[in-house]
C-alpha cells in the first residue's frame, strides 16, 4: 500500500497525523474500539457494501451505528411509525403526477435532478400527454427552483412553525371546515386547495432538511384527506451520502434504522439516545470511527473525541484523527452499490474511474482482521 | 467427505420410501449406499428421528423494499423480540434477514420463495435474500399492472411480444417466475379506481384482469418456466369472494396455474354477519381442476403485519390498522401497501378465516396440489407453522383449538365435522416433493441418490409442533447447520433463477422505453454477480424449452 495517494497530497494511512502502513493503522483503530466503552460509528457515507460491514462491526464491538443525515431521515420515518402515508417513487411521479404540490425550500439541494426529471417532463401516465401544474407552498413569493423556467403557482407560506400553521389551514380548508386566523388570505387558500382537490394523481415533494416533525406529519394529513376522494401521493426527498440505502440496509440487518445501539447484546433503538452529537458531548462515547465516502465534511462536535476516519485523502480536519485511512469515493474507484435517488431504489453503479483505493467494506475488515476475536459475526 | 445418517424413519414420497432406513452424502450431495463398504467420514444414528427433505416454501415474503418497510415502521415488534421470552409468537416473528434463515433452518426449512418484487427492486431484495444465511431462496417477480405490459396489450401485440418482455424481466431481475398480484387492479388505483373483478376494464389501457391472467399464464408457459404464472386474484378478504376464485379457475383453461394464499378467497355471503366459509364449493373447483395448483395463506392469531402488493385491498383495509398506521405505494409497475393488523380469537371474522384455511387444507385431497403457506407475515408469521402441522396432524388438537373460538363463527363453516388427519407422508408431500416439483427443483425436495444434501431430522412425540418447531438435526448442502433446533453453523446459501433466451431486439426496446418514460438506461434494474458480495450468491434452474 502506498502511503502517498495519486496527489501526494495525504498519507493513505497515518496515526496522529504521521504516515503509517495500512497494517499499523488497522491495528490502531482495532485498539481505539477495543478500549471504548461504547464505540460510535457516525457519518456512514457509504455504499451498501460498506453499511453491511459497518453494522457487522458495530455488532462485533458493542458499538452505535449513526449517519450523517440521520435527524432527517428520522423525522419522514417517525411520520411513517406513527401515522399512515401515502408514498410514490420518482419515476412514477415522473410520469404520472399531475399536480406537483412543492413544499419548503431546500429540494433542489436535495434532489439535483428535481426540475429536469419531474418537474419540467411532461406527465405521460398512459403515454399521453397531460397538463401539469406546479404548486408551491414557498419560503417566500420570490423563491425560484434552480434550473426551472416553467410556471410554478408559489403561495409565500414561511417555514418553520409559520409552514405548520399555513399547512394546517390548507388542510382544514380541504376538508371544507372554517379556518379563523390564516395567515394565507382565504382566497389564496382556497384556490390552492381547489387544486389540489382537483387533481387526478397528485404528489407533494419535500425534504425533511428542511422540514420540522409537525410540517411532515401535517403534509401526510393533508394527502390521506385528499384521498378520501381523488388519488394524491408523496415523494420525500432522500437526503445525500447514501442515506436512504443505508437506512434500508440497517433495517434488514439489524431491523431499526440507524441510532441504534449493539452494547446490550441485542440491537436497542433510540433516536434521542443514540445521536452521535450528544454521544460525544455527553461523554458517554469516547471513539467514533467516522466514514464519508461520499463528500460530508467532518463535523465540528468530532473533535471531542478520539477519532478514526475512513474518508477521501483530501478531507480537511480542523483537529488530527488519531487514525486515518484513505477510501475511495463508490462508483467512482470501485464498483458500488446505492441509493438512487432517480430510480428511487437500490442500483448497481459501475466504477467510473476503478482505482486501487480501498472501498469502505475493505477497509472496515481490515479493522475488523486485527479485533481480538470475540464472538463469529453473524452477518 | 462422506456422511452416514442411520436407522432413520425415512420419508421420501418422491422416492416410495416410507420405512426404517440409511442415507448417504457424499460432499453436498445425497448418494446411494456406497458398494465397497466405503467408511462414513461421520455417523450420525438417527434411531427413532423422522427423515425429510429439506422444507421446502413457496410463498414467504422475507425479504425486498415492502418487507424492509414493514420492519423499519413497526419497530415495536423488534422490542417485543429482544425482551421477551422464547416461547411467545412475536418474540419468533423472524425480522431481520438473519433471523429469517435461522428460524426457518431451525424448523429444518431449507429453500424459501419470496414472492412479490417489483422489477425495479430486484436488486434491493437480491441483496436481502444475500444476507439470508443457510437457506436457499428465490423470488418472483411482479408484471401484469405495469404499463409496459399493458401497453403491448392495449396496442395488440403479438403474444410473442409478451413472451419476450416475460423472458427479459426473468433475465433481468433473476427470477424464478412471475407472479401478478390483482391484474390490473393496481394500475387502476392509480386512477382512482376502488374496486376491481376479474372482467373489469383498466382505465385508458382497456384490457380486462381475465386478459392479463391470461397472457401472462401462456407467455410463462412458453418461456418453459417451471414455475406456473403465481396470481394473486382480485377482490382479496371480501365476503363472496370465493366467487372470483372459482371464475379464475375456470379460466386456466387446463394451463397450469398457481393460485396464491385461497385461504382469503374462501369467503361466503351467509350467515348473520353476511360473512361466511364458502371453503367447501374452493375446495370442490380446486379439485376438478387438475392444472390448477394453489397455497393456502393461513391465518393464526396473533400481532403480524399484512404486506401486499395489492393496493386496492391494502387502502381499503388501512382503517383496520392495529397499530393505528400504514404506508401505501403507488411504484412503478406495481405497488405495496403495509398494514399492521392483529387476529383475534374472539373476532367472529377472524375465526372464520381461521376455520377456512384448515378446510381448504382438509377438504382439497390431493397434497401435490395445495401448499403449506401462512402467506408470511399477512396471515401469520412463518414461525407459526408447527402450530399448524399439528392441527393438520391431529384432530383432537384441532378440537381444543376450536372449543376456543365463536361457535356463532364455527356454525358457518364445516370445520368441526372435518375429521381427516395429515400423514407425515402427505406432510412430506405439501411441503418437500410437491413443492420442489411446482418450482421446477429436480434436485430438492426428495432423498434419492443425486438430490442435494438437504435433510432435516425431527424427533417425534406426543406434540407435533414442538417435533416440527425444533428439527434434530438439518443438513444444508451435506454440511451439519442445526442441532437440536439451534443453529450450528453459519453459512450461505444461493438464489435460485431461471435464464431464459431473451431477443436482442426486447433488449433494445426496452432500453428506449426506460429511457424514453423514465429518463433511466434500463439497466438500472440489473443484478450483477458483483453487487452481492458473497461467494456463488446464485445458481440457474433450468427451463423446459
Amino acid at each position: 500500500m502506498s502511503l502517498k495517494d495519486s496527489t501526494g497530497v495525504e498519507a493513505a494511512a497515518s496515526i496522529d497525523g504521521a504516515p503509517a502502513s495500512l497494517a499499523a493503522a488497522a491495528a490502531a483503530a482495532a485498539r481505539l474500539l477495543t478500549q471504548s466503552g461504547q464505540p460510535l460509528i457516525a457519518g456512514l457515507g457509504a455504499d451498501i457494501d460498506g453499511a453491511r460491514a459497518a453494522i457487522a462491526l458495530a455488532e462485533r464491538v458493542g458499538g452505535v451505528i449513526e449517519h450523517t443525515h440521520s435527524a432527517a431521515l428520522m423525522r419522514d420515518l417517525n411520520s411513517m411509525r406513527e401515522t399512515g402515508v401515502m408514498l410514490t417513487t420518482p419515476g412514477e411521479a415522473r410520469v404520472r403526477a399531475d399536480v406537483v404540490l412543492l413544499v419548503g425550500d431546500g429540494l433542489t439541494e436535495t434532489w439535483p435532478g428535481l426540475a429536469e426529471r419531474l418537474l419540467t417532463a411532461p406527465a405521460r401516465p398512459e403515454g399521453v400527454d397531460v397538463g401539469r401544474r406546479i404548486v408551491w407552498l414557498a419560503p417566500k413569493l420570490d423563491a425560484t427552483i434552480p434550473g426551472f423556467v416553467g410556471d410554478i403557482e408559489i403561495v409565500a407560506a414561511g417555514l418553520g412553525s409559520t409552514l405548520a400553521a399555513n399547512l394546517a389551514a390548507l388542510r382544514a380548508r380541504i376538508k371544507g371546515r372554517p379556518v379563523a386566523q390564516a395567515r394565507i388570505p382565504p382566497p389564496a387558500l382556497d384556490a390552492f386547495a381547489g387544486v389540489l382537490k382537483a387533481a387526478r394523481f397528485g404528489v407533494a415533494v419535500w425534504t425533511a432538511a428542511s422540514l420540522g416533525a409537525l410540517e411532515i406529519e401535517m403534509i401526510n394529513g393533508l394527502v390521506r384527506d385528499l384521498n378520501e376522494t381523488t388519488r394524491f401521493s408523496t415523494l420525500p426527498l432522500a437526503p445525500g451520502d447514501n442515506g436512504a440505502g443505508v437506512l434500508v440496509a440497517c433495517g434488514w440487518i439489524a431491523g431499526f434504522p440507524m441510532r441504534t445501539g449493539f452494547g446490550a447484546g441485542a440491537p436497542v433503538h433510540d433516536p434521542w439516545r443514540f445521536d452521535a452529537e450528544r454521544l460525544v458531548a455527553s461523554g458517554e462515547t469516547d471513539c467514533v470511527l467516522w466514514i464519508s465516502a461520499l463528500g460530508a465534511a467532518p463535523p465540528a462536535w468530532l473533535n471531542a473525541a478520539n477519532v478514526i476516519a475512513l474518508c477521501e485523502p483530501t478531507t480537511q480536519f480542523t483537529k488530527k484523527p488519531n487514525v486515518r485511512i484513505a477510501i475511495g469515493r463508490p462508483g467512482v474507484d470501485h464498483d458500488s452499490v446505492l441509493h438512487s435517488p432517480d430510480a428511487g431504489t437500490l442500483v448497481a453503479v459501475t466504477a467510473s474511474a476503478q482505482s486501487a483505493t480501498l472501498s469502505v467494506a475493505e477497509a472496515l475488515q481490515r479493522i475488523g482482521a486485527c479485533l481480538a476475536e470475540t464472538r463469529a459475526p453473524p452477518c | 467427505m462422506l456422511t452416514h445418517i442411520r436407522n432413520a424413519h425415512i420419508v421420501d414420497p418422491a422416492n416410495g420410501r416410507d420405512e426404517i432406513g440409511d442415507l448417504w452424502m457424499r460432499g453436498e450431495t445425497i448418494v446411494a449406499p456406497p458398494q465397497n463398504g466405503a467408511q462414513a467420514d461421520e455417523t450420525f444414528d438417527a434411531s427413532g428421528l423422522i427423515a425429510m427433505a429439506g422444507g421446502i416454501d413457496i410463498h414467504s415474503h422475507i425479504a425486498g423494499a415492502n418487507v424492509n418497510t414493514a420492519r423499519l415502521m413497526l419497530p415495536e415488534h423488534h422490542r417485543a423480540h429482544a425482551g421477551r421470552p422464547a416461547e411467545t409468537r412475536l418474540s419468533q416473528v423472524g425480522w431481520t434477514t438473519f433471523d429469517t434463515g435461522r428460524l426457518y433452518a431451525e424448523m429444518g426449512f431449507t429453500t424459501v420463495v419470496e414472492p412479490a418484487v417489483a422489477p425495479h427492486t430486484a436488486l434491493h431484495a437480491h441483496l436481502e435474500l444475500a444476507d439470508t444465511p443457510i437457506i436457499d431462496k428465490a423470488l418472483l417477480t411482479l408484471l401484469g399492472n405495469d404499463d409496459f405490459v399493458l401497453g403491448l396489450m392495449r396496442s395488440g401485440e403479438s403474444a410473442s411480444a409478451i413472451r419476450d418482455h416475460v423472458a427479459w424481466t426473468l433475465q433481468t431481475t433473476r427470477a424464478l417466475g412471475i407472479k401478478v398480484v390483482n391484474a390490473g387492479g393496481v394500475a387502476a388505483f392509480k386512477d382512482n379506481v376502488r374496486s376491481f373483478s376479474f372482467d373489469d376494464v383498466v382505465p385508458y389501457y382497456g384490457v380486462t384482469s381475465r386478459a392479463i391472467v391470461k397472457a401472462l399464464q401462456k407467455a410463462v408457459h412458453e418461456i418453459g418456466v417451471p414455475h406456473p404464472l403465481h396470481v394473486h386474484c382480485n377482490n382479496l378478504g371480501l365476503p363472496g369472494n370465493f366467487e372470483t376464485a372459482l371464475t379464475t379457475i375456470a379460466a386456466a383453461e387446463g394451463l397450469p396455474l398457481h393460485l396464491a394464499h385461497v385461504q382469503f378467497y374462501g369467503y361466503g355471503k351467509e350467515g348473520p354477519q353476511g360473512f361466511s366459509s364458502a371453503a367447501p364449493q374452493l375446495a370442490e373447483a380446486v379439485n376438478a381442476a387438475k392444472s390448477v395448483t394453489v397455497d393456502v395463506g393461513q391465518v393464526m392469531f396473533g400481532q403480524t403485519v399484512t404486506i401486499s402488493s395489492d393496493v386496492v385491498r391494502q387502502f381499503s383495509a388501512r382503517g383496520s390498522a392495529r397499530p393505528k398506521k400504514y404506508a401505501i405505494l403507488d411504484g412503478d409497475a406495481n405497488g405495496f401497501g403495509i398494514v399492521p393488523y392483529e387476529y383475534r380469537a374472539g373476532s367472529f371474522h377472524n375465526a372464520v378465516q381461521f376455520a377456512v384455511g384448515l378446510e381448504l387444507f382438509l377438504m382439497i385431497d390431493d397434497p401435490w396440489r395445495v401448499f403449506f403457506t401462512t402467506d408470511h407475515p399477512n396471515g401469520a408469521p412463518f414461525t407459526a407453522y408447527p402450530d399448524i402441522f399439528a392441527l393438520l396432524m391431529d384432530k383432537d388438537v384441532r378440537a381444543e383449538w376450536l372449543s376456543r373460538l365463536p361457535a356463532e363463527a364455527l356454525g358457518v363453516t364445516t370445520l368441526p365435522s372435518l375429521k381427516r388427519e395429515y400423514t407425515l407422508n402427505e406432510i412430506a408431500i405439501m411441503t418437500r416433493a410437491a413443492p420442489a416439483k411446482l418450482l421446477g427443483l429436480p434436485d430438492r425436495g426428495h432423498l434419492g441418490a443425486g438430490a442435494r444434501g438437504d435433510v432435516a431430522l425431527y424427533r417425534p412425540g406426543k406434540d407435533i409442533a414442538q417435533m416440527f418447531r425444533a428439527a434434530a438435526l438439518v443438513f444444508k448442502d451435506g454440511e451439519l447447520v442445526v442441532r437440536e433446533g439451534e443453529v450450528t453453523r453459519y453459512k450461505y446459501g444461493r438464489a435460485l433463477h431461471v435464464t431464459p433466451t431473451v431477443e436482442a431486439s426486447m433488449q433494445r426496446r426496452m432500453s428506449e422505453y426506460y429511457d424514453e418514460r423514465y429518463g433511466l438506461k434500463a439497466d438500472f434494474m440489473r443484478v450483477p454477480e458483483g453487487a452481492i458480495h458473497r461467494p456463488q450468491p446464485f445458481e440457474a434452474v433450468a427451463c423446459a424449452r
